[in-house]
């Protein structure tokens, strides 16, 4: 099948993709770009795990035609940490517990950006909100709110807050 | 997962997509969202030889208030029909369905309300992948001859679970549809068909365009829904909500709307229910009550055990989507008194 050459801001970099009409944006970030850290659940829509931000909102890329993403900007889990710095939102999910098998994790963090880039403090209530989309089958949600939580607000005293000095920037 | 094969195009126009509906009919698809369309095609259940994208109309993603009409163009993104202070304000209800609708990451962004109408109906029995339908006989809706819902039905009575649609039919919304053809209007409550497997009146060759909300002074509207989880899990029962103040008594209702949704194979609109409420008082929480059972007796000969939930609790549910719809509905008006 013929291929169609799209341009799409990864992480940051410009770059000239030929794709097919039915790859997936999470197929060519995969497998053509090899940034494997979004996951393929259930490649239908339910679990979140394929979660991206195109153009600054959260997507499901497994539902997300890569023709469709053509012109737009791309970032996956792979474009948080510069290097081998995590970002505070990084950080504060390994100091809260919030990981566990770690499958979920790139969805959550991704959801989780894109609240905290439009909402610097949101409330409980609008992290699990923002969260709803994503399904974790291990932690029982609650240790992924409160590293969402921490990261925004980080809490003095809070005996798992690694990140309490930086505070306030998740980028 | 893997798509299908097919060709991809994006006109920059609305003449373009109309071109190309007119051209492959029945071996077109339109994509909006493809939050919908993507699934079926990934199970096999949708294949469409030619994508038509409406990736480049952004002429059909607003929201405007016209000749006493909320006009909402087809592709607008679910998440500006939710942060819109003018559907806050005229149509509540919708706004409230929206919010219902999937989860953020799903649809907010990238889903449209004109998708979220002409969602394909569902049932527990062919929303399934290829592998898991290929160990049994077809159903209606897959091609086949009997109905896994239904013993001995002889056609699909599968489920419209569109939270938007429900809201926006008790709201009265019609909807515009273009085609080469010329342009035509329909009321939401007249555009189904009986057969699940095609739910909706619309030519191949026809493309949604905008959905009109008639502005009525002093109505009021709510959205109720049930579904297993309050995120991703489409609704098991639902009902929308209008009522109009009595013109000379404004603590009485003059008209009601009364929609039950995801019980049928399109919402429905329970015309007799709703007169049921013509001059009933606003407090009389007897009467919303009572409309709430009329509307579960009314709904519930229609329900085909297929999404899900235990079919006698769904119909049970009926009357508490209604009666809550109904009490939050009236506190509106209350409210708006009170302002
Ligand atoms: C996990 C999951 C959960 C979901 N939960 C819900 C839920 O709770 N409630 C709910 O209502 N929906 C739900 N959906 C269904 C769907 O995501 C929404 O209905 C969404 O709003 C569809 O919009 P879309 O733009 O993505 O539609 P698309 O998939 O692009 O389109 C849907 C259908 O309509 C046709 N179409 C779209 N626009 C037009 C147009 N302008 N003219 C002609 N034809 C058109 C398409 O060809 C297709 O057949 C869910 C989906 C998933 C995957
Ligand atoms: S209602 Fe019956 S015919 Fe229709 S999709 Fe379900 S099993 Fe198939
Ligand atoms: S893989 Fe995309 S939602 Fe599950
Ligand atoms: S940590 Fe295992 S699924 Fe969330």
């Amino acid at each position: 099948m013929q291929t169609i050459d799209i341009t799409l801001t990864v992480n940051d970099h410009q770059q000239i993709i030929p794709v097919k009409p039915n790859d997936t944006l999470l197929e060519v970030v995969r497998d053509y770009l090899d940034l494997t850290g979004s996951k393929e659940g259930c490649g239908e829509g339910v679990c979140g795990s394929c979660t991206v931000i195109l153009d600054g909102h959260p997507v499901r890329a497994c539902l997300t035609l890569a023709l469709e993403a053509n012109g737009s900007a791309v970032t996956t889990v792979e474009g948080l940490a510069d290097g081998d710095t995590l970002t505070l939102l990084q950080q504060s999910f390994i100091d809260h517990g919030a990981v566990q098998c770690g499958f979920c994790t790139p969805g959550m963090l991704m959801s989780a950006k894109a609240l905290l880039d439009e909402d610097s403090s949101p409330d409980r209530q609008k992290i699990r909100q923002a969260l709803s989309g994503n399904i974790c089958r291990c932690t029982g949600y609650a240790k992924i709110v409160d590293a969402v939580e921490h990261a925004a607000r980080p809490e003095p005293g809070c005996p798992d807050c690694h990140t309490k000095e930086t505070g306030g920037d998740h980028d | 997962m893997r798509l299908p094969q097919f060709t991809y195009h994006s006109p920059d126009t609305l003449e373009g997509v109309l071109a190309l509906l007119d051209e492959h009919r029945d071996n077109a698809g339109v994509l909006a969202g493809g939050t919908d369309l993507l699934v079926r095609m990934k199970h096999r259940l949708a294949g469409p030889k030619v994508l038509v994208s409406l990736k480049h109309l952004d002429s059909l993603s607003y929201i405007k208030e016209m000749s006493g009409m909320l006009c909402i163009g087809a592709k607008t993104p679910i998440i500006d029909v939710i942060r819109s202070d003018r559907v806050k304000q005229q149509a509540p209800a919708l706004v409230q369905a929206c919010e219902r609708i999937g989860a953020v990451s799903i649809q907010h962004y990238r889903g449209t309300i004109g998708g979220n109408i002409l969602q394909d109906n569902r049932c527990i029995h062919y929303n399934q992948s290829q592998l898991h339908r290929s160990g049994r006989q077809p159903c209606h809706k897959d091609g086949g001859k009997i109905c896994y819902a239904r013993d001995e039905a002889d056609r699909c009575n599968s489920t419209c679970q569109s939270d938007g649609a429900t809201a926006l039919m008790a709201m009265d919304a019609h909807l515009v549809l273009n085609s080469t053809r010329g342009e035509h209007r329909v009321a939401l409550d007249g555009f189904y068909t009986t057969d699940g497997i095609h739910p909706f009146d619309m030519q191949p060759d026809e493309l949604l365009t905008k959905i009109d909300i008639p502005v009525v002074p002093g109505a009021v509207s709510a959205y109720q829904r049930l579904s297993y989880r309050s995120a991703i899990d489409y609704p098991i029962v639902c009902a929308g909500i209008r009522l109009v103040p009595d013109q000379k008594d404004a603590g009485c209702i003059g008209s009601a709307r009364i929609v039950v949704g995801a019980m049928s194979r399109s919402p429905l609109f329970l015309a007799k229910v709703s007169q049921s409420l013509a001059g009933v008082r606003f407090d009389d929480n007897t009467a919303f009550d009572r409309a709430g059972k009329d509307a579960m007796n009314a709904a519930a000969t229609f329900a085909a055990h297929n999404a899900g939930a235990d079919l006698a609790f769904r119909q049970a549910m009926v009357e508490k989507m209604v009666g809550r719809a109904l009490e939050q509905a009236a506190a509106q008006v209350s409210m708006k008194i009170a302002r």
